[in-house]
Order: C-alpha cells, then structure tokens, then sequence
C-alpha cells in the first residue's frame, strides 16, 4: 500500500497526467513547449518538412484550450484539418467555437491577382502592414478568459516570394515580437530555408528566439529509417533528435538509437 | 441409409396423422421442390466456383457488392480521376504508368509539379505531351502555355492512345489465357502480378509515341492555348509582364469553366495546366521595362501564386523549366513551393552516353520532392535510384538496376587473349565478379 501512495504523490507532485499529449506525444515531449517561450522559430531546410512541428504544437495548443491564431501560406485549411482529425484534434470545430481564428493568404491570392492589392501589390511595404493589421485585429478578438494566444506563421519566407523587402519582414517580425509584451501572447514563426536571404532571417529569429527548433534532411542521404534531424536549442541546451515520419505520427529518438524503437 | 428428407416427412405424418392426403401431397411436393431446388444450386456453385474459385460463395457477394457501389461513385466521380486509397487524394494520371506509381497511384488535384529539363528539354516535352495527351483522353479540360514553340505544335505533336477500353479487353485476355494454359495447381489461382496492377490502381492509358493523336479526339476536347502574344504592359509586379498574363489567363480560364472548389458546375471536371519550358531566355524581362529585378524572383512569385490558384480548383499544373540556365539556389525557392518536384538529367552530349552499364538507359530521373499534403509523412521513395527509357512507342521510368558482371568478364578474357602483357593491370580493372579464373575449386 505503501508504494501505491508514494506512486500517488508523486504523480500528483509532477502533475502527469496520461491525457496530456506533452507527457504522451514523442515530438511535444522532445520540444517541451510551456506557457513561458514567447517566441519560437522553426527553421525549415532544404528538402525537408517541417509542418509537423506545427501541428504538434497546434495539438497542444488545443488540448490546453489556449487560442490560435494561424497564418496560411504554405498550406490550405483543409491539410491542417485531416492532419487533425489523424493526430486528434478538430481544427474547424476550433474555429467554430471561435478559439481558433485563420488568416488564409494562400486563398485571398486568388482574387488579389485579378485585383492587384493586398498580397500582390507594387508597394511591397503595404503587404506586410497590412498583415499585421490583420494579425493584430484577430489577436484582439482572441484575447480575454486569462487564456494563452498563439500566433503560428506558416511559413514566413514565402514574403520574399512575394516580393517583399528582408528589411520590411524583419521589421514585420520585429513588431509581431512586440505582441509578446503582453504575457499572454506567444509566437511561433515558421521559416523555411533555401536562399541567402532566408538565412539571415532564420538567423535573426534564431538570435531573439527563447527555443529555435531546426528540422533538417540527412546530410548524408535518405535512408529508410530516418526521415530527418530536429534539433531543439533553448538557451540552455540545445537537443538532437532523429525523427521517422509516419503517415499518422511522428517517432522521435536520440541519434544512434533508431534500432530500439524501429524494430520491436 | 435413411435420407433425410423422408425421414422429416415421416416425422410430420407422425405429429398429424389426422392430417389428409391433401397435406401429404404438399408435403411432398415441397420436397420435391427443395430437392430441385437443391440440386440446381450445386449446378449453379458448380458453375461459380469454375468462374472465380479464389472467391467463397459469401465473399463473393460481398465482392459483387463493393463493385456496384464503387461503380457508382464511379459514375458521380470526375471520368479520368480516381482516390487514393491511402490518403484519400483525388488523383489524375500523368499518362506515363511507372511515372504513376513512383507518384503513389497519380497526381493530386490541386497540386503544382515541376519538371527540371534536360539540357535539350526533349525528354521533359515528351513527359509534358503524356500529361496533355492523357487529359485530352479523360476528356479534361486542357490550357497549354509556351513562349518558345507554338502551342499548338505541341498539341498537334500529342500521342495516340493505343487502347481506350484497356480493362475489359486485358480481363478477357487473361480469362482466355487461363483456359488454355495449364499451370501447376499450387499457382494456378494466383493472379498474374502484370493484371493486378494494371486492374486496381492505374488510371491511365497507354500511348504509342510513334503515331499523332487523331485530329477529330484534338478538335473536340477543350483545350485552351496561351501564346504570350497580347501581353498588357500595365503591371509593375512582375519585371516580365508576360508571366502576369499567364496568370490572369489561367484564373480567367477556372472562372470560366468553374473549376473552383466553391462552384458547383453540371458536370465536374479537371483543367489541366501544362507550362512549357517557363523561365526560359523568352521570359526574360523587356528591354524598355523601367524596373530591374532579378528574373528569377519573377519565377519565384509566379510559382507560389500558381500554387494558390491551383489550390482553390480542380486543376493540375505541369510546369517546366530549363534549370541549366540558373543557379542552383535561385530555383530552390521553386521548389518549395511546388508539391512534386523532378529532374532530368539526359545521357547524351555527356561521357556517360557511351557508358556500356548505362545503355539501356538515356538518363537519370530524380525525384527531388514529393510533398506530404493531407499526411505527415511523404510517399517519396528515398533511396531509390531511377532512371529513364525512351523506346520507339513508349517512354517509362524504371528503378536504375546495373546489368551484371557478366558482360565486362568477357570482354577481360577477349582482351587477355590478344594483350598477355596487360594481364596484371586488368586484374585489378574489373569487379569483384570478374576473378573466375583465381579460383581453385
């Protein structure tokens, strides 16, 4: 009986709970995301993928019943709603009780080629002012309940794709980065890296952020084990993983230990 | 032996021996009645199970079930596309089988992917014509873009479809096949492996790449054609206003024939967007335009609002571009925002064309994304290696296997006869298969 109630305490001392995704989920137990990390950066590589670290913090986010708010331009809704519904979470149902809020770039592409504003206009600093008109407003209508609100970029260089200046989406970052002022904003910028100009973004971002996670190919290959490098640095250590991608989850393990948990 | 049948009568005459002759009579015929009854049900399972003797009786209607229901999704679902059984993708084909396969059964709707040409963009058009030649067949709807080679030269260049009813003839076949030849009784029920693929999952034709589409199945599909010509100077985004124009063309053209998610047209259908050698010396910025930006961001935005645009349709967009013109880094932005990304790398100019491993080939096929839409995990292949086959009537796209040691050990020995002297360096040339006469045994 003794070792039952000494089992008790100290589950309730570290507070797990076999519900919690953070105690459950490979990847969100390797990046152990709290309430305290204003700014994470995602630092995207060539030939790799990083959305899943997005929508693993997207699972947490909505398991602690904090707010979101996301920016598409990489992906449409519809791709975070299946991968959803395969890790277990409903991202529509969120943006129906008005938890979730979605900025969708991607989509208003559409009409702004006719148009010619907003996204694809001549005057590249108004894009990103006007983004952050957007962000800010949505920010606004998510606050309140002392609950937490995230805001998750998907994925930041595509600004130079559209033309905009490193200066103005630096400058961008700079003021989404004055949201965190506030204790109850956290945001997550994700950037994907190919060009020189990515790089010193990624670098910037690196530099203010409280936990920069890097997901990266191989440098030596593909290999049938091991889909990729994430690697997590806080300013206190800095974390390698390999990760294997399946169709419905992520597996994490250190460097070297693949064989463990691949083959059992 | 008692039979069973006069045993029950018995019983019942037994329960009711009051009962009338009447009775007995319609007693004895429904015996009669279930014994014919019976009988011709083992005629009937006899006659089935000569038909499909892998299926039991009660699989079988669970399997003549499914058939029905699948062909009426079948019948609501757009002709030429099918759904990927793993993630659930609407897929449509790209005309070339094993370019099918390696994709993971077709190409999502709703994607953009991207073919880096080859050094003479030869083998890319050929991959560009399957693609076009295939929506032409499944009656797609079709816009082709080129600034280099009148599109129209490509559409009048498209293959021939060899055989539109492929399935019911291959099936057919195969029964035939299976009557007249005997094989051992352990295999005989085992399906060929060449039927089961071609049965589930390919979508597509096949094309002989020797004859030209016929001039009627051309006239009588949509096909839009986009030149370049008329070309409004009125943009500031793009240095180049020529891919604005594109743009616009391919926006108007889904409004048009409501392609749109939203729409909800009589009958649906996919546009397929074929862009031909894109970035190439003639996409290049005008002389007289004021502004000097760099050309490739121009690909780069024109890449992601193509992305964007298809996103929201049932549209597929093929797009290629001649990648020996740039830099490495420059198309990389490219790629990230295209979902399927190939490359091309031909044979001949190079030393490798008369490399005697290589000659069965003429080039080297990389896959260098395959992205994970609607899935957290891609279906690219790794660390496969590919390469691809140009024949007379068929192009194809095989896994690069190395012929064996074989052909460079008789070569060794028709050289060792005529050079005694070189005896010791060649030894050490040739591979470790090549060593036959150092054995003892």
């Amino acid at each position: 009986m003794s070792a039952f109630r000494d089992f008790l305490n100290i589950t309730r001392s570290k507070m797990i709970s076999l519900g919690d995704p953070v105690a459950s989920n490979a990847v969100l137990s390797a990046l152990q995301v709290s309430g305290d990390d204003r700014i994470i950066s995602i630092k995207e590589g060539s030939n790799a993928d990083s959305n899943f670290v997005i929508t693993h913090l997207i699972k947490q986010i909505v398991h602690e019943k904090n707010r979101l708010c996301l920016v598409n331009f990489h992906n449409t809704i519809d791709h975070y709603q299946t991968i959803g519904k395969k890790l277990g979470y409903d991202l529509l149902k969120g943006v129906e009780d008005d938890s979730i809020r979605m900025l969708q770039p991607i989509k208003e592409l559409v009409d702004n080629i006719e148009q010619e504003d907003k996204y694809l206009q001549e005057n590249t600093e108004n894009i990103v002012k006007q983004l952050y008109a957007d962000i800010r407003d949505c920010l606004r209508c998510l606050k309140g309940d002392n609950k937490l609100v995230y805001l998750i970029v998907d994925d930041l260089s595509h600004l130079h794709d559209l033309g905009v200046d490193v200066k103005d989406t630096l400058s961008f970052t700079h003021y989404c980065m004055n949201l965190t002022d506030n204790n109850d904003i956290t945001v997550v910028f994700n950037n994907h890296v190919s060009t020189k100009t990515d790089e010193i973004l990624s670098n910037n971002l690196q530099y203010v952020a409280d936990v920069h996670v890097e997901v990266a190919a191989l440098k030596t290959g593909s290999s049938r084990d091991i889909t990729g490098l994430l690697t997590i640095r806080r300013k206190s250590a800095v974390n390698h993983y390999h990760y294997k991608a399946y169709d419905r989850g992520i597996k994490t393990f250190h460097p070297g230990e693949s064989i463990y948990h691949l083959y059992q | 032996m008692v039979n069973c049948d006069s045993s029950r009568l018995r019983r019942r005459h037994f329960i009711c021996p009051l009962s009338s002759s009447l009775v007995s009579r319609r007693l004895s015929r429904r015996v009669e009645g279930k014994r014919n009854k019976q009988t011709r049900e083992r005629k009937e399972g006899e006659k089935k199970e000569v038909q499909v003797t892998s299926f039991p009786r009660f699989c079988w209607r669970y399997y003549q079930k499914l058939r029905i229901l699948m062909e009426k999704k079948a019948q609501k679902s757009i002709p030429g596309t099918a759904y990927s059984s793993q993630n659930g993708h609407l897929l449509v084909s790209s005309g070339i089988p094993s370019l099918d396969t390696l994709l993971g059964g077709g190409i999502p709707v709703g994607t953009v992917m991207l073919i880096e040409e080859d050094f003479h963009g030869f083998y890319s058009k050929i991959i560009m014509k399957y693609f076009l030649a295939e929506g032409i067949v499944s009656k797609h709807s079709t816009l082709i873009a080129s600034q280099d080679v009148n599109p129209s030269n490509i559409i009048k260049e498209l293959p021939a479809v060899i055989d539109s009813d492929l399935d019911s003839s291959e099936i057919s076949n195969i029964s035939e096949i299976s009557d007249k030849m005997k094989i051992a009784f352990r295999y005989q029920n085992l399906p060929t492996s060449d039927s089961s693929k071609n049965r589930g999952r390919h979508i597509g034709h096949l094309y002989d790449l020797s004859k030209n589409m016929s001039f009627s199945d051309i006239e009588n599909s949509d096909i839009c054609y986009w030149t370049g010509q008329r070309i409004e100077n009125g943009t500031r985004l793009y240095s180049n206003p020529a891919y604005n124009a594109l743009l616009r063309s391919i926006r108007n053209k889904i409004r048009d024939g409501k392609f749109y998610l939203k729409d909800s047209p009589e009958k649906r259908s996919v546009l397929r967007i074929g862009v031909h050698s894109l970035g190439s010396p003639m996409w290049l910025p005008h002389r007289k335009s004021l502004h000097s930006i760099d050309s490739t961001r121009d690909l780069d935005k024109f890449i992601f609002c193509l992305r964007a645009l298809v996103r929201s349709a049932y549209a597929v967009a093929v797009v290629s571009i001649p990648t020996h013109l740039y830099h490495e880094i420059s198309l990389e932005r490219c790629i990230h925002s295209s979902d399927i990304a190939m490359r091309l790398q031909a044979f001949s100019g190079t030393e490798l064309e008369y490399n005697q491993s290589l000659a069965e080939y003429q080039g080297f096929f990389y896959l260098t994304k395959l992205a994970a839409n609607n899935s957290l995990a891609s279906r690219h292949p790794g660390t496969m290696e590919y390469a691809f086959k140009l024949r007379r009537k068929k192009f194809s796209i095989d896994v690069l296997h190395l012929p064996p040691e074989f052909y460079n050990v008789f070569e060794y020995y028709f050289e060792t006869d005529i050079h005694d002297d070189s005896d010791s360096k060649k030894q050490d040339i040739s591979g470790c298969g090549g060593h036959t006469k150092s054995l003892d045994f």
